[in-house]
């Protein structure tokens, strides 16, 4: 991380490595409180501004000086935490800054799922872009041309590599191994036993495949209701839930009985009675919820949570493979990037500040040579002929150390405070 | 030429074997495009090879087999979206056309009418339904690989490559049920032709047993997967039943019944 504290690209945030999740959770933003955040922070002196919110991510990306823009970001997140307990460090004690080329690595290693909790992963893809979407207003030409990049590098690393290979968590993996019995799931039919945060988690991941959740049984209903009703199915007790084994086709078990519930006296008969119809049982209680005869049924299939960790882990451990080559699509991408911003409207700008400059010379010598007018045309014109050396010299140093900021990287900051120096519209 | 032409394509699709293949001998997967590439160039030369040879005999028979096999492995990879299929269509489209030029690929004796569009559309659907067949019974056995894996909890190669069951029972199904067609008009296209040019069907006993029978055994799986609605596990070993049957009475004609020596 760079040191500077010129205009530059500045990502400041908490992600899952530095924050734990009670804190993460305090810090997310709905969509609704992307823009009143980012006006906070343009208001401390950013002129552009993109927030990224996930469960694993709340990272501020700025086009700003360093200082007050930052310690804004950091108000703005320490204010969501309690007030009560020990005095801490506040926001900042969970959070990290990464500047200019390393913010720009940084969000392209978000964007292909190199930085998530889950490696490889792709929803953080659509995260980005939505992202981007609800900050357009607030963004910038820079923030804009780096997130329609990050979006870019996140479909060529997934291209180009196999980092997205497989699936890497249990809840995705129940999904795939139901996918290799049913083939395209889309309406097929799920019941789920347990309400609890894996049951919705994995829920939802049926959910997301066009999956029909069509029953959720738990012991206290009222949880199983706000699942039931957040998926499109009906809560039901559990005991209400076993007639369901006959038609079902996929049946989720995650309750937090000590024991199995479902068992051959009480589902037996039930699925013997689907004659051959395939079941996909996905059981990720721990201890677990089903009884391991069932699957001796010829159309029984049933998958513990080690049976889906093994899946989980094969596609993780492909996935790590693929790491050095997205690492080497990533710098890549950045370097090319870099050398856009580095060289971001340098040659327009050097050529309307000569310009204007030129103008303001060349009235000058107007009024003078009229005052003197008594000069022959050849002194007329070593005048002329001076003023302009004068204005090269004038210019040639501030040329020079444009053009190698541009090559550093570092134009952008320099061309701003050219602009505002000497008045000139913002680059569009 | 002819030969010639034989010799490239059973090198492309030697080639196009060894790559699917690969994976499984430890090796890193080849690109996709590569995978259907070649097997398309080997067919795209099968084909002008095919074009030129007279219909008549085991070796002509043969090689539109394969072709038929190779032109329906790419039609099912992109129905199936993989290229599982050709792990075993692959291979045996690969020895079909080895088996074809040992055959011998010049007619025979008898090339009377062997350029009628009747006899050729006869040995054209014929080599069409078998291959159907083949691919129903391709479809079966990588169905029961998969359901041994998902009901062992064994996550290896074969989960990963291989296709869902639902779509594996699919391709069984659409494959008999296209076949039982096809091969219907090919007998049907020998009798006519017999009838029409030849006054009468001059082929050997053992050639009109064993397409009888192979016709009865296909109508017979269709008659199972779409009357008696058998699907999964069952429809599977009855496909793979009746395709080892066509070929053991295949096999046991050739070797048993008198005129073997111009049955196919």
């Amino acid at each position: 991380m760079t040191g500077h504290t010129e205009m530059g690209i500045k990502v400041v945030g908490v992600n899952h490595r530095t924050a734990p999740l009670d804190v993460r959770e305090r810090f997310a933003h709905g969509a609704h409180e992307v823009p009143g955040a980012l006006a906070r922070v343009m208001a401390a002196g950013a002129s552009g501004g993109v927030l990224l919110s996930t469960c694993n991510r709340t990272e501020f990306y700025l086009v700003a000086d360093d200082e007050p823009a930052l310690e804004a970001v950091w108000s703005l997140l320490g204010e969501r935490l309690p007030t009560s307990g020990p005095p801490t460090g506040g926001a900042r004690e969970y959070g990290y800054i990464a500047r200019d080329r390393d913010a720009v690595r940084h969000l392209y290693r978000v964007s292909s799922g190199l930085d998530s909790m889950i490696l490889g992963e792709s929803q953080i893809q659509g995260q980005v872009r939505e992202a981007w979407e609800a900050s357009r207003a607030q963004a910038g030409p820079v923030l804009h041309r780096l997130f329609q990049t990050a979006l870019h590098v996140g479909s060529r690393v997934r291209t180009e590599t196999g980092l997205g290979m497989g699936t890497a968590s249990a809840a995705s993996a129940g999904v795939a191994v139901a996918g290799k019995i049913f083939g395209d799931l889309a309406g097929r039919s799920a019941l789920i036993l347990g309400a609890g945060d894996m049951a919705e988690l994995a829920a939802t991941c049926l959910s997301d495949q066009g999956v029909q959740i069509t029953l959720v049984a738990n012991r206290t209903q009222e949880r199983a209701r706000a699942i039931a009703e957040r998926l499109g199915g009906k809560a039901v007790s559990l005991e209400e839930a076993w007639p369901h084994f006959a038609t079902t086709d996929i049946a989720l078990c995650s309750t937090a009985a000590p024991h199995a519930v479902v068992t051959w006296e009480r589902v037996g008969t039930i699925i013997g009675a689907r004659r051959r119809k395939p079941l996909c049982i996905l059981d990720l209680a721990v201890p677990r919820d089903v009884d391991p005869a069932i699957a001796q049924l010829e159309n029984v299939f049933l998958y513990d949570v080690d049976d889906l960790q093994t899946v989980a882990a094969q596609a993780t451990a492909r996935r790590r493979d693929e790491i050095p080559a997205a690492e080497r699509i990533v710098e890549e991408e950045t370097d090319l990037f870099w050398a856009w911003y580095g060289g971001l409207g340098v040659v327009p700008t050097i050529k309307e500040l000569r310009a204007r400059m030129d103008d303001v010379r060349a009235t000058e010598l107007e009024r003078v040579l009229r005052q003197l007018d008594h000069l022959s045309p050849d002194d007329r014109a070593q005048v002329e002929q001076f003023s302009q050396a004068l204005l090269n010299k004038f210019l040639h140093e501030p040329t020079i150390t444009l053009k190698k900021a541009a090559e550093e990287g570092r134009g952008y900051g320099l061309l701003e405070a050219v602009r505002r120096l000497f008045g000139m519209e913002p680059p569009a | 030429m002819i030969v010639t032409l034989h010799l490239v394509a059973l090198a492309l699709y030697g080639v196009a074997t060894a790559l699917t293949l690969a994976p499984f001998m430890g090796f890193r997967s080849a690109p996709r495009a590569l995978t259907i590439a070649i097997p398309c160039a080997g067919a795209a030369v099968h084909v002008v090879a095919v074009s030129q040879l007279t219909l008549v005999g085991l070796g002509p028979a043969l090689s539109m087999l394969a072709l038929c096999l190779v032109l329906l492995q790419l039609a099912s990879e992109r129905l199936l979206r993989g290229s599982a299929v050709s792990f075993f269509a692959g291979p045996l489209a690969t020895g079909l056309v080895g088996l074809a030029i040992l055959s011998g690929l010049a007619p025979g004796a008898e090339t009377v009418g062997a350029r009628n569009t009747w006899f050729v559309l006869h040995v054209a659907l014929s080599a069409l339904g078998l291959a159907l067949m083949a691919l129903a019974f391709i479809a079966a056995a990588l169905y029961l690989l998969q359901f041994r894996e998902l009901k062992a909890r064994r996550f290896g190669q074969i989960f990963q490559r291989f296709p869902p069951l639902e779509r594996l029972d699919q391709l069984n199904r659409v494959a008999l049920v296209a076949g039982f067609p096809a091969l219907t008009l090919g007998v049907l296209l020998a009798l006519g032709y017999g009838a029409q040019f030849s006054g009468g069907l001059h082929v050997a006993k053992a050639q009109i047993v064993w397409g009888i029978f192979t016709w009865v055994v296909l109508g017979w799986a269709v008659w199972v997967r779409v009357v008696r609605h058998w699907a999964g596990r069952r429809a599977a070993l009855a496909s793979i039943a009746g395709f080892c049957a066509v070929l053991l009475v295949y096999v046991a004609l050739k070797l048993t019944l008198p005129g073997a020596e111009r049955f196919l």
